[in-house]
């Protein structure tokens, strides 16, 4: 207060005249008394937490999100209502497993070194656990797109018994007795109760909003970092041999393809859920971004190596009715190809995204 | 920053909000108060017509089984069969105006309102109101066994569309519209068990629309008179209507392929048994 008064005495800080007045010396500190206990102060605080909650904002040249956010706003008590029944075990059967334990930040939200996931109980899974990012822009979801909503997608796993072999009704339940959960709830939606819809919309709030869209790839094509002599020819590889599915910015096309893993498809995929012969063995084809991170590949995770899985498509392509016409004679690679394209792909390692503590495990 | 100038930002900040949150208050009493006062409604008053629900086998009454086969029923190619669940959706109803046009309820995508979940266990929920619709006579009702592909693939839903109530597959996304779990000693499958749950969208979506004339009396449906309509759902037409099913073979239904035979059968299962036109009880009664 004396700096003030100083600065305005000496001239250095020029006040509107009825500022001078003496009643305003006595308002001041009146105000800040009514700002620190009415509650603005907080509210000072929630806007600017709300400027660190993430928003889906739509990075250049992406395409318009699929996920509509406009019924589910992101408020901070949302997004950390759903980052933390991420990391909670309460949504399992035996509360010992998480959306986090098989989706890990350090691998771009897929299992690492986890062929097939196991659930609870040890029960072995059937298929890959994949990364999770830019989900806002998937059509649908799992392996087979047997989901075709964001906010549904976790039903899935959280019910299925060789995962977290849990019931919803049976999640709210515990979720109403926890000692926080209601409070945060309230907090997140404006009003008492905890429902189907809340505890969905929420993870949605956070599973949505993982956005990567900072990686070398990107820094590059924005003009602010240089590619290596490789890693420019590994593109052009890539755009020539590979974007036909895996399409840029998103690196994926969303469709479903059966690239040549087996002569007879042991897995059904795409059919399981369309009963069509035209999908026997098809399965949605994954963004390569943050491929580096996300071993092992494939549905199965049969290939633990990036070299396995262009040794698959040079070498490996196994013909079979539904076998991708574009991979009929698998993809031609000179070993200076090959090389350079490997270099590329480790450029869509997003660290910014991997290391962002607004999607990390909190500490409570 | 000095402290005042912290102090004027903060207090910026909380006038500010309390101007919109004032605007907010204000906007909100307007809005409750014209929504309140049926002069400012757009269109025309409704009034509600009401549903009720018998579960019937041929022309005697149906009833659940507790798991022990004590009550069963034979189908119309002789397969016994007893169930301890049986729960569908009804919704998108219509009705049918003189001029052959039809009158459907605006559908509120934020609400389950609409969409009935029919339980035969739970008595409550085989007797609703179906419509709010403008005064005038109606011919016939239209409604659809299931649950619209719009809705069907939309997010998490809340009410009778709650996931949770355990008629929505958990594997993929959508709703199981008909669920019929019970015995039949002609099943081949473990414990003689008989498993129909129905349902899928998309372009073959095995929600099935039926509709029903009310005869020769029309629904009335007046400021002082609340229709009922009477339905008998008939279980024995889930088995043979457009298909005869023996559960020797069809015992376990779970895809949309095998769906579509007794999705096309369910469609069946309705039929308008009486209508009442009753002296509304009580005004706007729900």
């Amino acid at each position: 207060m004396n700096a003030v008064r100083k600065a305005v005495a000496k001239g250095w800080l020029k006040l509107p005249g009825k500022l001078k007045s003496k009643l305003w010396w006595l308002a001041l500190p009146l105000s800040l008394f009514v700002i620190s206990e009415s509650g603005a102060y907080l509210r000072l605080q929630t806007f600017i937490r709300l400027h660190q909650t993430p928003q889906l904002n739509v990075p250049n040249g992406w395409p318009a999100p699929h996920y509509d956010f406009a019924d589910n706003r992101v408020t901070p008590a949302g997004f950390e209502l759903g980052r933390r029944l991420f990391y909670d075990p309460i949504l399992s059967r035996d509360n010992t497993m998480a959306c986090g334990s098989c989706h890990q930040q350090f691998a771009a939200f897929a299992h690492l070194d986890h062929r097939i996931s196991h659930g609870i109980g040890g029960v072995n899974g059937k298929r890959n656990a994949p990364g999770l990012f830019n989900l806002a822009w998937q059509p649908n979801f799992m392996w087979d797109g047997a989901v075709h909503n964001l906010e549904l997608q976790p039903i899935a796993p959280i019910e299925n018994p060789i995962e977290m072999d849990e019931k919803i009704v049976h999640v709210i339940e515990k979720l109403n007795t926890d000692r926080r959960y209601p409070a945060q709830f309230r907090a997140a939606f404006g009003s008492n109760g905890i429902d189907t819809q809340r505890v969905f919309r929420a993870l949605t709030q956070f599973m949505g909003t993982m956005v990567s869209s900072d990686s070398r790839y990107d820094q590059y094509l924005a003009g602010n970092q240089s590619f290596s002599a490789a890693e420019k020819h590994g593109l052009q590889v890539f755009r020539e041999h590979c974007a036909s599915c895996h399409q840029e910015p998103l690196f994926t096309d969303y469709s479903f393809r059966n690239n040549g893993l087996d002569r007879s498809p042991p897995d059904r995929g795409r059919a399981d859920v369309t009963h069509a012969a035209a999908d026997e063995g098809t399965f949605r084809v994954p963004s390569l971004r943050n491929i580096e991170l996300t071993a092992p590949y494939m549905h199965d995770g049969r290939y633990a190596t990036l070299e396995q899985v262009l040794d698959h498509y040079i070498n490996g392509v196994q013909p079979s009715a539904t076998l991708d016409p574009l991979l009929a004679k698998g993809i031609q690679l000179d070993a200076a190809e090959r090389s350079d394209l490997l270099q590329f792909l480790k450029t869509l390692t997003d660290e910014t995204f991997v290391n962002d503590p607004r999607f990390a495990e909190t500490d409570e | 920053m000095s402290p005042s100038k912290r102090a004027d930002e903060a207090q910026g900040f909380y006038t500010g909000n309390q101007r919109i949150a004032g605007a907010f208050l204000a906007a909100a009493l307007t809005v409750s108060l014209l929504s309140g006062c049926k002069f400012f409604k757009s269109g025309p008053e409704t009034f509600s017509a009401r549903l009720e629900i018998s579960p019937v086998v041929g022309d005697q009454p149906f009833q659940l089984d507790d798991g022990s086969g004590a009550v069963s029923y034979r189908t119309a190619s002789g397969d016994q069969f007893s169930a301890t669940r049986l729960r569908y959706y009804l919704s998108n109803f219509r009705l049918r105006r003189a001029d052959g046009s039809f009158y459907q309820a605006p559908l509120d995508a934020k609400s389950s309102e609409g969409y009935f979940l029919v339980d035969v266990a739970v008595p409550a929920s085989q007797t609703f109101k179906f419509i709010d619709a403008p005064a005038g006579d109606y011919s016939g009702v239209e409604f659809l066994v299931g649950v619209d592909d719009a809705r069907n693939s939309a997010g998490v839903q809340t009410g009778a569309l709650d996931p949770a109530r355990g008629m929505f597959w958990t594997w993929r996304t959508g709703y199981i519209f008909l669920s019929l779990e019970g015995q039949s000693p002609q099943s081949s499958a473990p414990q003689h068990a008989l498993t129909f749950h129905v349902g899928g969208g998309g372009k073959d979506s095995l929600a099935r629309q039926v509709y029903l004339p009310v005869g020769e009396t029309p629904l009335h449906v007046r400021a002082n008179i609340e229709p009922l309509i009477h339905l008998h759902m008939d279980v024995a037409a889930l088995f043979h209507a457009a298909h005869d099913i023996r559960l020797a073979e069809t015992n376990t239904v779970m895809d949309s392929a095998q769906g579509a035979v007794i999705a096309d059968n369910a469609a069946s299962m309705f039929r308008i048994d009486h209508i009442h036109n009753e002296p509304r009880k009580a005004s706007h009664a729900p």
